[in-house]
């Protein structure tokens, strides 16, 4: 990677946006962050990241209509994004991943809480994809 | 003591009888006319007359007609003293037992009399059984009623179809319930008296599947908004032929309403924990990863505990979640035709690495050539992870996990065996309980939520099988799920 990624950090637990923070930033990562659906629409617009870091269960504008619009938006839509779901892996939840699959066109998801290696290993393929 | 009233105006055979009669150890009264006679019978129950026809005033058969009329079950034995056929016919035919003509001798009295008692002893003991009989039929006809009258009281619905499928019971519970079209419609087939093909559908594959000897069944069935708890067995005859089915319905709208509202409530609970829990999870893997600096090994080894018990909530609310949405009615029930071998296959692969930690062989058998059952795929992965899941859990080390599938008369049936700790007798009946968890030494190390079997037991209800469990403490457990076959519509009763 030449320049540093940037990434858009959509949440709206400031406890979990400081978390995943301090975890992107252990790569030359330059963090964005954005508390609710809104202001996560306006910086990807105005911030044009490399990557999007969306959590699923917000106020509305909740992660999907988020996740949606700017897949709708041809300048936006090639932007990756990773959606935050609340369901842990321990069993394939099969209802879950059924109403995800229907519901969006995310490039990815992991389940929150996440793990840090993990996340960063996600964050990296997206970006090289 | 038998007691006997003498009738006759000669005094030697008033005395005679007196004589003889009394030998016999039995009471005797005597009377010189009939009036006499007739007026000791007020007095008191006689068991057997002795009566003389000839006699001056009332003769021998006008007092008989009149003992006749007042005293219906007296014996009487006719004395005739000038012995002609004739008086004897006619005392006969007016009622009486028998006849003995004068002179007789002491013997040929007692046969008489003898011979009569025992008519009367005979008559007597007729009678008791006439008796018996009798308010045994009022019994039954007490029963019948009786039985009727609870069924048309109950609150619950009763219906009961012959096995041809035709109506030959219901209450007016059932009447109300299924919105029964004409009443009365005993004997007509139940699909054309109900709205609903639902349970018409049920009865027959309860038939059809009983058959083979197939346990009840309960299941809900949606009549508009309201819906009902039917609970369908078979009726059978000592050689266990189907006379036919009963089905027994409840109406459980109303629990329904507040399971739906406790289930919205553990719904929204559950969403505002698992925020929070996520997000102090979150926190203390950057800290453990040594993110924000570094910390030392006392430190880490503490919030290694702490996360693992933010995790076991964590766990705990998913299956809150999902057990809530199954029972909301919220299942994906994406039934399509599914090769459950295949599930099983999948199954395994995924539950593979959990297996070899703990050195647990996990095999899968099969005979070749199994239907498919119409599932949801999803669904039934579910169901399979949580029991040989749970068989890898509750097995010691170098055990062994065992699938076994095969056809079971209408039902395909999947086995799920270990040599495990197995379950006690007294925590077998509530293993399907949410929250249950079997708590003994062997247990405590290790976690789950008490809701695996739960959501298992949904699942596989709503697929209209059933789920049936053996175990033994030490030797290991058994778990069967039954999943319906198809069932074409020739074998369709």
């Amino acid at each position: 990677m030449g320049s540093q990624a940037r990434i858009l950090l959509v949440d709206d637990d400031p406890d979990f946006v400081e978390a995943t923070k301090a975890i992107l930033e252990t790569k030359p990562f330059e963090v964005i962050v954005a508390y609710d659906g809104k202001e996560g629409l306006e910086k990807a617009r105005r911030e044009n990241p490399d990557v999007i870091i969306l959590d699923v269960m917000m106020p509305p504008p909740d992660g999907y209509a988020v996740c949606s619009e700017l897949k709708r938006d041809p300048r936006y839509k090639k932007i990756p994004i990773l959606l935050l779901t609340a369901v842990m892996q321990a069993l394939p939840h099969t209802l879950y991943t059924i109403e995800m699959g229907l519901r969006t066109e995310a490039d990815d998801y992991i389940d929150k809480p996440v793990d840090p290696a993990e996340l960063v290993r996600r964050v990296e393929t997206l970006i090289a994809g | 003591m038998v007691s006997i009233l003498v009738v006759d105006d000669e005094k030697i055979i008033r005395d005679g009888c007196v004589k003889i009669l009394s030998k016999e150890g039995w009471a005797i009264q005597t009377a010189s006319s009939g009036e006499e006679g007739l007026g000791l019978m007020k007095n008191g129950p006689f068991d057997l007359l002795l009566l003389d026809l000839k006699m001056p005033g009332l003769s021998g058969i006008d007092v008989l007609q009149q003992v006749k009329g007042l005293h219906p079950d007296l014996l009487v034995v006719v004395i005739t003293g000038y012995a002609t056929v004739e008086s004897a016919v006619e005392a006969m035919k007016a009622g009486a037992y028998d006849f003995i003509p004068k002179p007789f001798t002491p013997d040929q009295l007692r046969i008489v009399v003898h011979r009569a008692l025992e008519k009367k002893a005979l008559q007597r003991e007729a009678e008791l059984l006439r008796r018996e009989r009798e308010k045994g039929l009022r019994e039954i006809a007490d029963e019948k009623s009786k039985i009727k009258t609870i069924i048309h009281s109950m609150a619950d619905g009763v219906l009961v179809a012959d096995h041809e499928g035709h109506v030959v019971l219901h209450n007016p519970a059932a009447v109300k319930m299924l919105k029964i079209r004409t009443s009365p419609v005993f004997g007509q087939p139940l699909e054309d008296c109900l709205e609903s093909g639902c349970l018409v559908d049920l009865v027959s594959k309860i038939m059809q599947v009983s058959k083979e000897g197939s346990p009840a069944v309960s299941q809900e069935v949606l009549m508009g908004e309201r819906a009902l708890m039917a609970h369908i067995a078979t009726v059978r005859n000592d050689e266990g032929e189907i006379l036919g089915v009963v089905t027994v319905l409840r109406d459980i709208s109303m629990l329904k309403a507040m399971d739906r509202m406790k289930s919205d409530f553990v719904a929204m609970v559950s969403h505002e924990l698992r925020g929070p829990l996520a997000s102090v999870e979150q926190q203390l893997s950057v800290v453990l990863a040594g993110i924000i600096g570094e910390i030392n090994e006392r430190q880490k080894e503490m919030l290694g505990r702490a996360k693992e018990r933010t995790r076991a909530l964590l766990t705990l609310i998913n299956d809150l979640l999902d057990l809530s949405k199954i029972e909301a009615g919220f299942v994906v029930q994406q039934k399509e035709p599914t090769q459950i071998t295949e599930v099983l296959e999948k199954v395994i692969e995924l539950l593979r690495h959990e297996a070899e930690l703990k050195n647990i062989s996990l095999q899968l058998s099969f005979n070749e050539g199994l239907p498919q059952v119409m599932a949801d795929r999803g669904n039934m992965e579910e169901v399979f992870i949580n029991l040989v899941s749970n068989g890898i859990k509750y097995t010691s080390e170098g055990g062994s996990v065992k699938l076994w599938a095969c056809i079971e008369g209408s039902y395909l049936c999947v086995e799920v065996s270990d040599n495990g700790i197995g379950i006690s007798a007294e925590d077998l009946p509530r293993i399907f309980d949410k929250f249950y968890r079997v708590k003994n030494a062997q247990t405590r190390k290790i976690t789950g939520t008490g809701l695996g079997l739960p959501i298992v037991k949904g699942i596989v209800e709503a697929h209209l099988g059933s789920i049936e469990v053996e175990s033994q403490p030490g030797i290991g457990s058994k778990f069967r799920v039954y999943l319906p076959l198809e069932l074409s519509g020739k074998e369709m009763i």
